[in-house]
């Protein structure tokens, strides 16, 4: 095929009119941009599963107050709950009622699903050889489960995907929601992402030993891997025009979106960045900006050496040396998987609207190798006019966002 | 009686493609229960009709209430991923590899930047996640596998597809009941159509494992349900009681029209509309009685049916659980308003040929592109699920419209 991409004919018309999330700092959006923009790390011993004889025990889980006052019924999977709650968050903060919310979209990037509960009741089946209770939990353990629950509960009733593209779902699901209003199918999405804890997911990190023993210390030159946490955050999306006609809140304006895949290894990033490169420069294409029109970069930032360095290589390709602030939210709150996306979208379009850049936590010898500004410990006043938004995951998945102020023309 | 809801769903490349690009098929592959191959062989094994449905072969199920499935011969696999692929490949990765590189050498298309994947599957690797954690239940953090849990993430498939086929542009794993394949053909449509892909292979891929089959049939979401009955796949029968597990891949490419054209590519036929949205359901829920009067989907169906060509023929997702086929019937009668000819309600269902798994979606858009490549069109592929997604597509003959 050719390499030759042609833009979409339409300009770009979306804005951000509602946030939501539930994230290891508590319930809540203002919970959440405290916690960021303090740079408070969230990352604690893990109570959700048994760590013993791993390469961590560290976890950035939501509290357990949070998740006890979450208004789902507890009979919910945990990742339901927060799943819940971040999306009403965002409907309400949206004011978005009536006919928009029923043809809205509604886009899911999911990867545990129920896991952990469906975890649970193998764990005791297996181990006692008896029939264990729990089994009902194995009807939600599969991801499509959460756009079912959020559908039917939020009166959601518009097209319906769940997304499973790894550590990028999240951001797959604002790229790919914006394409249905981008093409007149909808004036509206809900579009977010949801992982709880599994034990999967953290036995499978440490066995590639990619955990870190310590809170994870993304870009610093000690730095010795990642830290797994969980999250819900939604995103409204809506036409800019009947945004403005129903006197919505515009937080931010979505500008573009690359979504490109390495073809190259299913767990390790192409060693050039190329995938990385290309998203990077479609988002920026799309948003009719060039690399100097971004201020901020909120990064992947995993925290391992490979990913920090290729990306770092990417941004260097794209922006030059030391030619953008940088910072790693998974630092605060670990690597949330298919919420990391989402979460860390929210965090850029409120850094947007703040004028405060999220810090990088943990961070005290920067890596020679990356040559930017990474915003170490304390968040950064800038009024930053637009900022991208990194997410990168297993099986070479590539998402970039560019994001602009919301009270820009 | 229907009761009217306000349902309501949107979405669309259609007729509404005018303002996109034009969206062609040009070429597929699949392995299934019947065979495997490219598009002769998908017209081979859909002409044979009949029934692959078989007692299951690959795990003890004497024990079990369900004793059925559709399953890919063993050889006819390990003709197309050879011993190495095979001790690297989970099995369910295996199909969808193989039926990816089958599908662009049918099409004759090559990867590069501007080629996409679009894969739906309701299971995913499950076997591999089951195998995983077992892994850690005998031996502790030992026992835990970096091969296989990679597996254990859902894109597994796709990405692995996407590597085999040089894939680099959009990558996509939809997980969705009943109508995954479907629903990703639709998705890969709106990708070419936006101009996201120039090329995207689409489809849907499950295998049987036993973990997840044996937990089915003991949730009754296998026939035969609840016990009673004879275990079988009757969809539409009033003697329905469930589905059947199959399993397999099958990958349409769907091209941009023009880029199709200019390389000189067969094309099969043209995918004209595509919808999908939600009917209101609770999750995992049927509710037959409920009708979306308002969405996309509905929309498309009542303007193909009304239109002056008309609706050909409808493949339907009906898979002999009673609450999918009798939802699927009312939602058409509602829609078609009268406007229905033989072969459109009720729906020709494929289901009982090959089983229920992702790929049958992909399989129903090929039974309709093959339709179309013979002059028969438009023809409906519709799809509703369990929980309430709902998916329409449309393809024509590949000159119904003026080039």
């Amino acid at each position: 095929m050719s390499d030759t991409r042609t833009s979409l004919a339409r300009p770009p018309r979306i804005v951000v009119s509602g946030l939501g999330v539930v994230s290891p700092f508590g319930a809540g959006l203002k919970t959440f941009w405290n916690g960021v923009s303090a740079g408070a790390c969230a990352i604690k011993p893990a109570t959700l599963m048994e760590t013993e004889g791993f390469r961590s025990r560290l976890a950035a889980e939501v509290p357990a107050d949070a998740m006890a006052a979450l208004p789902a019924s507890r009979r919910r999977t945990r990742a339901d709950r927060m799943a819940l709650a971040a999306a009403s968050e965002a409907l309400a903060d949206a004011e978005l009622v009536g006919a928009d919310r029923a043809r809205a979209a509604l886009l899911v990037g999911a990867v545990g699903g129920g896991m952990y509960e469906g975890e649970a009741w193998y764990w005791d089946e297996t181990r006692s050889g008896q029939r264990a209770a729990g089994e009902r939990a194995l009807r939600s353990i599969l991801p499509f489960s959460h756009a079912e629950t959020l559908a039917n509960r939020l009166g959601v009733s518009g097209p319906r995907e769940t997304l499973v593209m790894a550590c990028a779902s999240g951001a797959a699901s604002i790229a790919m929601g914006a394409d249905l209003i981008r093409a007149g199918v909808v004036t509206a999405a809900l579009v977010g992402g949801v992982d709880a804890l599994t034990r999967i997911c953290f036995m499978g990190f440490n066995a590639l030993r990619l955990l870190s023993p310590e809170p994870c210390r993304p870009f610093d030159r000690d730095r010795r891997g990642m830290s797994v946490g969980e999250a819900a955050a939604f995103l409204v999306l809506e036409d800019a025009d009947r945004c403005r006609e129903r006197g919505a809140r515009i937080y931010a304006r979505l500008l573009g979106a690359g979504t490109t895949t390495d073809a190259h290894h299913v767990t390790a990033p192409h060693p050039g960045g190329e995938g990385m490169i290309r998203a990077i420069r479609q988002a920026l294409e799309e948003a009719r900006m060039a690399p100097s029109d971004i201020g901020y970069v909120n990064a992947h930032g995993t925290g391992t050496p490979q990913n920090d360095g290729t990306e770092a290589l990417a941004l260097r390709s794209v922006f030059g040396d030391h030619g953008v602030l940088v910072s790693s939210s998974k630092s605060l709150i670990g690597h949330t998987m298919a919420a990391a996306g989402s979460v860390e979208a929210v965090a850029t379009v409120l850094a947007l609207q703040h004028g405060l850049l999220p810090p990088t936590a943990n961070l005290v010898n920067v890596d020679p190798e990356i040559p930017f500004d990474c915003i170490p410990g304390e968040a950064r006043p800038a009024a930053v006019a637009a900022a991208l938004s990194n997410s990168f995951g297993f099986g070479g998945q590539n998402v970039t966002l560019v994001f602009g102020r919301g009270d820009a023309q | 009686m229907l009761s009217e809801s306000v349902d309501v769903a949107g979405s669309v490349v259609s007729e509404s493609m005018g303002e996109g690009r034009r969206v062609a098929i040009t070429g597929m592959g699949t392995v299934n229960a019947a065979g495997a191959g490219g598009t002769a062989a998908v017209a081979q094994s859909l002409a044979a009709g009949g029934t692959t449905v078989a007692p299951v072969k690959a795990f003890a199920v004497d024990r079990s209430r369900s004793r059925l499935a559709a399953e890919v011969d063993v050889a006819v696999l390990a003709t197309l991923i050879d011993q190495d692929r095979g001790r690297r490949l989970s099995r369910v990765c295996q199909l969808a590899v193989a039926a990816c590189e089958l599908a662009v050498r049918d099409a004759d298309v090559s990867g590069g930047t501007r080629l996409g994947i679009v894969v739906g599957t309701e299971h995913g690797d499950f076997r591999s996640s089951e195998e995983f954690a077992a892994g850690f239940l005998r031996r502790g953090p030992a026992g835990l596998s970096p091969l296989i849990f990679p597996n254990t993430v859902m894109n597994a498939m796709a990405s692995l597809a996407a590597i085999a086929i040089g894939a680099k542009g959009p990558c996509v794993t939809l997980n969705q009941p009943t109508v995954a394949g479907d629903l990703a053909v639709a998705r890969a449509a709106a990708l070419v159509a936006a101009g996201r892909a120039e090329a995207v292979v689409a489809g849907g891929v499950d295998e049987i494992c036993e973990v997840v089959y044996r937990r089915l049939a003991v949730m009754g979401a296998l026939s035969p349900a609840q016990g009673q009955g004879m275990e079988s796949c009757r969809p539409h029968d009033p003697a329905h009681n469930g589905p059947v597990a199959g399993e397999g891949a099958t990958f349409l490419v769907l091209e941009d029209l023009e880029s199709a054209r200019a390389r000189g590519a067969t094309i099969l036929a043209e995918v004209v509309d595509v919808a999908w949205g939600g009917v209101r359901a609770r999750a995992h829920g049927v509710r037959s009685r409920r009708i979306d009067r308002d969405s996309a989907v509905a929309a498309l169906i009542r303007r193909h049916s009304r239109s002056r060509a008309g609706l050909a023929r409808c493949y339907g997702a009906g898979n002999g659980d009673p609450g999918v086929d009798d939802w699927e019937r009312a939602l058409l009668a509602h829609d078609l308003d009268g406007h229905a000819t033989a072969g459109v309600v009720p729906p020709i269902t494929l289901a009982a040929q090959f089983g229920q798994h992702a790929g049958l979606g992909a399989l129903r858009a090929a039974a309709a592109a093959l339709d179309a490549s013979r002059g028969i069109g438009p023809v409906l592929v519709h799809g509703i699920a369990r929980g309430g997604c709902r998916t329409a597509v449309v393809v024509r003959p590949p000159d119904a419209r003026a080039a």
